[in-house]
């Protein structure tokens, strides 16, 4: 029984991981740029794609360090020709752009790539288990959750650290004051799309060594996401990772105890963080 | 020679028509006083200067660069620094991460100037913007804006809300920016405090220039002076 709980916990901490890193990149959008990116699962799925089409040429782990920052390129490149144009409107339109962007990423990758899964092969080491009795703990997933937690660290240390993370920050309170102060709004807000960008290509690169590789494999990290940022308080950036960790560790657990409810129980600690707390967690006052 | 010319804006917030013509400028070296009530139209001139509101119609020139329809990082690049009225602090960042968010144009100041010459600030480098007091925050956004090492100071009411004490503090930066070649335009509502130290006075009201003159001659315009003061500005009175 043990063995079972703590095989679903942390399961339920590598899915809260990739929750977290989704919503991460999610939550940098839209505290800067007022932007419901609902192409993100799309720009997941297109970086594994990335990375499947490096593979042969600059192995998994040249694949693994390239496809995020192509990725990120490309977002860069969205972002600088559509996405941009509706800062500051209805926050509709965006919604709506990004809405089709991942429609039109997913039958992209299907044209390309082909509907059916295709294999992912992670080196041979990463896949054993590290021991017998905790048959679930193969290399790969350690790996994975080891690289999440080393992702979310640069990512902090980017924030806290550097002037452009600062900006950043900055930015999310009072964008235009930043702007009388000489940066380049046009450019922080680009960056930031491709730094939240990075950070869905990178889960990619993950989530593929793990489920697989079919065009529809960000599709189902998406709702989650958004359900991790609300818990976590939205413009609170540890909130997010918080709330990401956590509705992932209790789908784990809730698959032991009530296996039916497992997709059920982020949406009712999302009732219920809305109605004992509706900043979420670590939100702040006043920002519901 | 100007550093600033403000030719004929018209600025308007939607439908509503909020500067009727204003022309103003600022000559290098001095101390540009920009006077009037509430509501008479003086931050929405500094928003069309650097940019937040851009006017409709009419012309801005900063250093000769006809600068009308840029966008505000622009015009700040060019050495005009703007400290917006209410302080406009990034609460969520510490005092010290306050000063490094601005652009780093070439210049006497750096952080370590700031700690030097703002010691209250020093202290509190570490506080986030949100634990400051006012006449903090208002040090804070002044030095904040003298990281971009501006050529031109355009400060909103820095003195809103501030004990006299840290007024006469406030307004000493000012004349110390000065006298380092900065060229100031100053918005304030504390008439007395402001012509003391001003070089000339612009008077606006319902966003139309009515006075314009050197600000030792409107000082001693007693009436003009109690007129816009008013009763409430009267415990302004600055010595020497
Ligand atoms: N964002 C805004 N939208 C609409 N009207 C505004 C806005 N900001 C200011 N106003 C109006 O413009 C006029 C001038 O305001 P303002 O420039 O702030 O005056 P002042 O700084 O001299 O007190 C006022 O009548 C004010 O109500
Ligand atoms: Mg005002």
């Amino acid at each position: 029984m043990s063995q079972l709980i703590l095989f679903n916990l942390f399961n339920g901490l590598i899915v809260g991981a990739f929750y977290a890193l989704m919503a991460l990149g999610l939550s940098l959008i839209l505290n800067l740029s007022g932007v419901i990116n609902f192409a993100h699962g799309g720009f997941l799925a297109l970086g594994a794609y990335i990375a499947y089409t490096l593979m042969p040429y600059v192995g998994f782990w040249g694949a693994l360090l390239i496809a995020p920052f192509l990725t990120a390129f490309l977002g860069i490149i969205i972002e600088r020709l559509l996405i941009r144009r509706l800062y500051g409107r209805d926050p509709l339109y965006s919604l709506l752009l990004t809405f089709g962007l991942a429609y039109i990423f997913e039958d992209v990758s299907r044209y390309i790539w082909g509907a059916q899964s295709v294999p992912f092969i992670v080196p041979g080491f990463l896949t054993k288990p590290l021991s017998n009795s905790l048959f679930f703990l193969t290399g790969y997933r350690v790996f994975m959750v080891v690289l999440v937690a080393i992702a979310v660290a640069a990512l902090f240390y980017i924030l806290n650290r550097t002037r452009l993370g600062m900006r950043i920050r900055a930015g999310t309170m009072d964008l235009e004051t930043v702007s009388t102060l000489g940066v380049n709004v046009r450019v922080l807000r680009n960056l930031n799309f491709g730094l939240g960008i990075f950070l869905a290509g990178l889960a990619g690169v993950l989530a593929a060594g793990l489920l697989g590789l079919q065009p529809t494999i960000g599709t189902s990290l998406i709702m989650p996401s958004f359900v991790a940022i609300i818990v976590g308080g939205l413009g609170s950036l540890p909130g997010t990772l918080l709330g990401g960790l956590l509705i992932g560790v209790a789908s784990g657990l809730t698959t032991v105890f009530f296996p039916s409810a497992t997709e059920a129980v982020m949406y009712v600690m999302m009732g219920l963080v809305l109605l004992l707390r509706p900043r979420g967690l670590l939100g702040e006052e006043g920002r519901l | 020679m100007n550093v600033l010319e403000v030719e004929g804006l018209h600025t308007y917030y939607g439908k509503s028509h909020i500067l009727h013509g204003v022309s103003l400028v600022v000559p290098e070296g001095k101390i540009v006083a920009l006077l009037g009530r509430n509501g008479a139209g003086k931050s929405t001139t500094l928003r069309s200067i650097i940019g937040l509101t851009p006017p409709r119609e009419g012309a801005i020139r900063v250093f000769g660069h006809a600068t009308t329809h840029w966008a505000p990082d622009q015009i700040a690049g060019l050495g005009l620094g703007y400290v917006p009225e209410g302080r406009r602090i990034f609460p969520n960042l510490t005092v010290e991460e306050n000063l490094l968010v601005p652009m780093a144009r070439p210049g006497p100041w750096t952080v370590r100037r700031v700690f030097e010459s703002f010691p209250r600030l020093a202290e509190r480098k570490s506080n986030k913007g949100s634990q400051l007091s006012g006449g903090e925050q208002e040090m804070l956004a002044i030095a904040r804006t003298l990281m971009l090492n501006p050529k031109i100071l355009a400060l909103d009411e820095p003195s809103q809300g501030l004990a006299p004490l840290i007024v006469r503090e406030v307004f000493n930066i000012v004349t110390e920016a000065r006298k380092e070649g900065v060229s100031v335009l100053l918005v304030e509502q504390n008439v007395r405090a402001t012509v003391a130290i001003a070089d000339h006075a612009y008077v606006l009201d319902n966003g139309s220039i009515v006075y314009s003159g050197p600000a030792a001659e409107f000082a001693k315009d007693e009436q003009r002076v109690r007129a816009l003061a008013g009763a409430s500005a009267e415990k302004w009175e600055m010595e020497d």
